[in-house]
């Protein structure tokens, strides 16, 4: 009998040391992106695991993949509700806008454990307003070609890597060797950047083009630069390539580059992944015109969760060098530390080091991100009006792009 | 004395059952219709924006904005108008003409029935999904393969200014044809055929008869049907989200769809309820058209 | 004359063909991709499947929670209907046969939801939803289907059905004791089957379709609906996958459409009599 209460006693006491703290020391924390490829998500979950263990306490994180097309509108919905994320992630052109929303916590506390100042001070720009650390941005990927290599064999057109060799890499051949491809085996010559580059990526597609030829959207001091006779002339040879030419997979065409019908598409190396099961030989190289668009991400703790404490550490730990190494492969890094090293450049296993360092880091070099602005939602959905009169035939290209330079300049004045 | 107790205990009694019965409902309707029509109007006088939290009083600021300085408001009213009138005009003389038809009683009149009834009952996300592909630009999509083997090029259907705004009005005329030619079918078979047995021994035939006899005994039908389906009109929003997201150039966004858009990706709430009041006042206008007939033609009809 | 009777048949064949090609094609189409390789669906259109891939359809499953996203629309269709029939019933019988002071502006009152476009209230709707806690569940996708425009025109619907019932039959039943409840149940209920019949699918079909609210209120992708589920077929960059999305409609459209041509008549009454609501 005795025994008996003594055992019971010990299995209290053991119980009511051991329920508190698993109850205490485990938060939930959810964390929002528009990746939903498993193994990505699989690696950014260890790293949760990791600053749990650090941290000695555990977590239970869940994530929550978003549509990117749709990941504003989702997102901010969510926050206003009592299930919102407590991490997130944030497009370069929706930075000054969450910022200025106030639903990102400061970060300064947290990253100070973690060296930053390694990150560039290009990449941070964005994410900061004065001195204060609103996101972290764990990505800096530039926009590179991809292309396939079998298609130009075919076709016996050079690929861009030879010409690059020849020094004769513009958006003028690049043009050439499309309609040379398209003439040449009847498959498009190029596909926008995911098949986007017609509605809610115009300005990525666009972009590399209206640099590389001295245009911008607008400028640091909010001049509209859009319907600059530079900016025109891009957009010309872009709409030239897919109505003159018709070499480009027009708007409303479903045709794809990774089931192999476009020879050449615009593309982050996260993007690779999707080449995995082709059977033919693919490339990648820098865009032409050396001013490629680099689309950021960064990560940033929700001011409202209940955990911001943990929410804002947990975004400075999976920012860290050592984090940042091991996903460097997927997203390159803003740390200089991680940038410099030679690790980078194998760590993509689909991509040997030279092209690493000749697309990539090159383009990293070189490219520039999109123009940002805090009311950017609703310059995007009233630019698409005025761009979406570009495809047609016989689209006037410099009043159209007038047209989005008015609505540029409603909102920057 | 004790009577008339007994019967105004009775009459308190159904009155108390009365309301017992008819309260779970009106809770429900107070709160989930009545309360947020109150609110709507009250957020369109207010600057409210989910992104930035903002929610200030700013009495009728948005209205004005609305009508005297938003482009893209006008060209949504504009397009929603445009929408109705290809959409009613062509749903109704398609669905007449095929009741006619049916009412003929003609092989094959079991078969249409069943057949023109099943995007009816299909999803509006389903149908339009499909029709997105059927309709794909080039030569890809199955529409514009059959049109080249005719040698015919088709245009890019859901890309181009004009196309996209046809593509996605048959593409609701479709979806709901079916109910009204079931609609008008009923009324056809209702005629009565002494009237039009004696027209035809006077002579009439076809296209006198159908202009003479028939057109105006379906008169009331006819109206009736064309407000209903106006209104529903008003509602596209499945269809338009889905084929063309609003575009190309906007020519496709109608009013629901810039309530979305000013609410859940621009984030203006306040002034998406400005919106979303206007077009409560427009269906309330064609509700009152509809009451206002409906009274008249069962007057008529007795 | 034996020419025009010729021309007549050709014109009839003509309009069937168009029909079943307006009307079945797009469905045919939607069964045929639902079994080819993604390359395949912007290829050139074939009468059947060239490859034949009916693991597409277990792919649906795997890619994201199909099967949760089923049941889900199952259950909100259910409890909404259930839910839908219960209370117009109720409240169709009370503004029937049971005289209150207000009967008629109460009625009249619930009937401008029949005129209210979901549309219009719901950004309202959407932070009414947040305050009550119940946004990203599937709550509110229950409760429109019972108590907004479908739930105004079930009770319409009862009423006019229960205003027709002779007086007699419930003064036969108030002499047997029954009480307003029992009438109600006992009596008019069972006869006012065909009106439950219509009723019902017509709220069936509302809650099973229905699109702008669980865009508007469901975050989770555990809580997505048919709907939303069939517009989320892509891969990781958001990119359709054309055949899977086919085969997921196909499986979100055939049970329907099998209950429809089991049950056509009855279906296509309640929507005749729907197009002529208000």
């Amino acid at each position: 009998m005795k025994k008996w209460f003594a055992a019971l006693l010990t299995l209290m006491l053991v119980l009511a040391l051991a329920v508190p703290a698993m109850a205490e020391d485990t938060v939930a924390l959810k964390i929002a992106t528009w990746t939903s490829n498993e193994s990505q998500l699989e690696l950014l979950g260890s790293f949760v695991e990791e600053f749990a263990q650090l941290k000695g306490i555990g977590i239970d994180v869940t994530f929550e993949s978003i549509d990117y097309n749709e990941y504003n509108t989702k997102l901010l919905l969510e926050l206003q509700g009592s299930d919102a994320p407590d991490l997130y992630w944030v497009l370069e052109t929706s930075a000054p806008a969450f910022i200025a929303s106030g639903n990102l916590a400061k970060l300064n506390d947290a990253l100070a454990a973690y060296d930053p100042d390694d990150i560039s001070e290009g990449a941070f720009a964005l994410w900061k307003d004065g001195e204060d650390v609103y996101a972290v941005p764990f990505s800096t990927s530039p926009f590179i070609l991809i292309y396939n290599v079998d298609l130009f064999r075919q076709a016996g057109v050079k690929t861009p890597d030879e010409l690059i060799a020849e020094d004769s890499w513009t958006w003028e051949t690049f043009r050439e060797i499309s309609k040379q491809i398209k003439d040449a085996t009847g498959v498009w010559g190029y596909q926008t950047v995911d098949g986007d580059g017609y509605n809610t990526r115009v300005l990525h597609n666009l972009l590399p083009i209206i640099r590389a030829f001295g245009g911008d959207a607008w400028d640091e001091d909010g001049n509209v630069l859009i319907d600059s006779e530079e900016s025109v002339a891009a957009v010309q040879l872009f709409h030239d390539m897919v109505y003159v030419d018709g070499s480009v997979v027009p708007p409303g065409d479903e045709s794809s580059f990774y089931t192999g019908a476009a020879a050449m598409t615009v593309g982050q190396i996260s993007r690779l992944s999707n080449l995995d099961e082709v059977t033919w030989e693919w490339g990648i190289c820098t865009l032409p015109g050396n001013s490629p668009v680099i689309g950021q991400a960064a990560l940033g703790a929700f001011s409202g969760s209940k955990n911001v404490e943990i929410a804002a550490e947990l975004a400075a730990y999976m920012t860290s060098e050592s984090c940042a190494a091991r996903i460097a492969g997927i997203w390159p890094p803003t740390r200089k530390a991680v940038l410099d090293s030679d690790d980078f450049l194998t760590s993509n296993s689909r991509i040997a080091p030279e092209q690493m360092k000749s697309a990539v880091a090159a383009s990293i070099e070189t490219g520039r991100v999109l123009p940002a602005h805090v009311l950017y939602p609703q310059i995007e959905v009233e630019a698409k009006i005025a761009y979406d009169k570009l495809w047609n035939a016989n689209a006037d290209v410099a009043a159209i792009m007038k047209d989005v330079a008015d609505v540029y300049r409603s909102y920057l004045n | 004395m004790k009577n008339a107790s007994s019967a105004r205990t009775l009459r308190r009694n159904e009155a108390l059952a009365g309301y017992a019965f008819v309260l779970p409902q009106m809770i429900g309707f107070c709160a989930l219709v009545l309360l947020p029509l109150v609110n709507v109007f009250i957020y369109s006088f207010h600057d409210k924006n989910m992104l930035f939290g903002t929610n200030r009083f700013v009495g009728f600021d948005q209205y004005v904005k609305l009508f005297t300085n938003d482009k893209l408001f006008y060209t949504t009213l504009g397009n929603t108008f445009i929408f109705s009138i290809l959409l009613v005009p062509l749903n109704l003389i398609l669905s007449l003409l095929l009741a006619l038809y049916l009412g003929e009683g003609r092989f094959g009149t079991r078969y249409i029935c069943t057949v023109i009834f099943l995007p009816v009952v299909t999803s509006g996300v389903a149908w339009a999904i499909v029709w997105k592909y059927l309709l794909q630009g080039g030569t890809t999509g199955p529409v514009n393969w059959f049109l080249s083997l005719l040698g015919i090029q088709g245009p890019n259907w859901l890309m181009e200014k004009g196309w996209a705004m046809f593509s996605v009005v048959v593409n609701r005329v479709l979806k709901n044809l079916g109910t009204n030619v079931l609609i008008f079918f009923g009324a056809v078979m209702n005629m009565p055929s002494d009237v039009i047995e004696a027209a035809r021994m006077d002579g009439a035939s076809g296209l006198t008869l159908l202009r003479r006899i028939k057109l105006p005994l379906l008169m009331p039908t006819i109206l009736m049907v064309s407000i209903v389906t106006m209104i529903g009109s008003m509602r596209v929003f499945d269809t338009i989200r889905l084929m063309t997201d609003g575009g190309p150039e906007g020519s496709t966004m109608v009013l629901v769809y810039y309530i979305y858009h000013q609410a859940f990706k621009m984030f203006n709430t306040g002034y998406a309820s400005a919106i979303a009041v206007v077009l409560f006042v427009i269906v309330l206008m064609l509700t009152l058209v509809q009451w206002g007939l409906r009274g008249r033609l069962s007057h008529y009809e007795s | 004359m034996k020419a025009k009777r010729i021309l007549g048949h050709a014109a009839r064949i003509l309009l069937l063909a168009a029909i079943t090609a307006l009307f079945v094609y797009p469905f045919w189409w939607m069964v045929v991709n639902s079994l080819n390789t993604a390359a395949q669906v912007v290829g050139t259109p074939t009468l059947l499947p060239v490859s034949w891939r009916w693991e597409n359809y277990r792919e649906i499953f795997r890619i994201q929670p199909f099967a949760r996203h089923l049941l889900n629309s199952i259950e909100v269709a259910l409890v909404g209907t259930a839910g839908n029939i219960l209370l117009s019933a109720l409240a169709g019988y009370g503004f029937a046969r049971l005289r209150f002071p207000g009967r008629n502006l109460l009625f009249v009152l619930l009937l401008t939801a029949l005129m209210m476009p979901i549309e219009v209230i719901i950004v309202p709707l959407f932070f009414q939803m947040l305050g009550w806690g119940i946004n990203d569940s599937l709550i509110p996708l229950m409760l429109i289907p019972i108590f907004g425009a479908q739930g105004a025109f079930s009770t319409f619907m009862f009423r006019q059905f229960f205003v027709t019932v002779p007086l007699e039959l419930e003064e036969a039943a108030r002499l047997d004791g029954l009480g307003h409840l029992g009438i109600f149940a006992r009596i008019m209920l069972p006869i006012a089957t065909p009106v439950i019949s219509s009723a019902a699918i017509l709220a069936f079909l509302a809650a099973w379709n229905t699109y702008l609210e669980p865009l508007v209120f469901i975050n989770s992708i555990e809580k997505y609906t048919l709907p939303l589920s069939l517009n989320n077929f892509n891969d990781a960059y958001g990119q359709p996958q054309w055949n899977l999305q086919m085969a997921a409609t196909t499986v979100s459209v055939v049970p329907i459409m099998l209950v429809y041509l089991i049950f056509q008549e009855k279906v296509t009454d309640a929507m005749v009599n729907s197009g002529l609501k208000g």
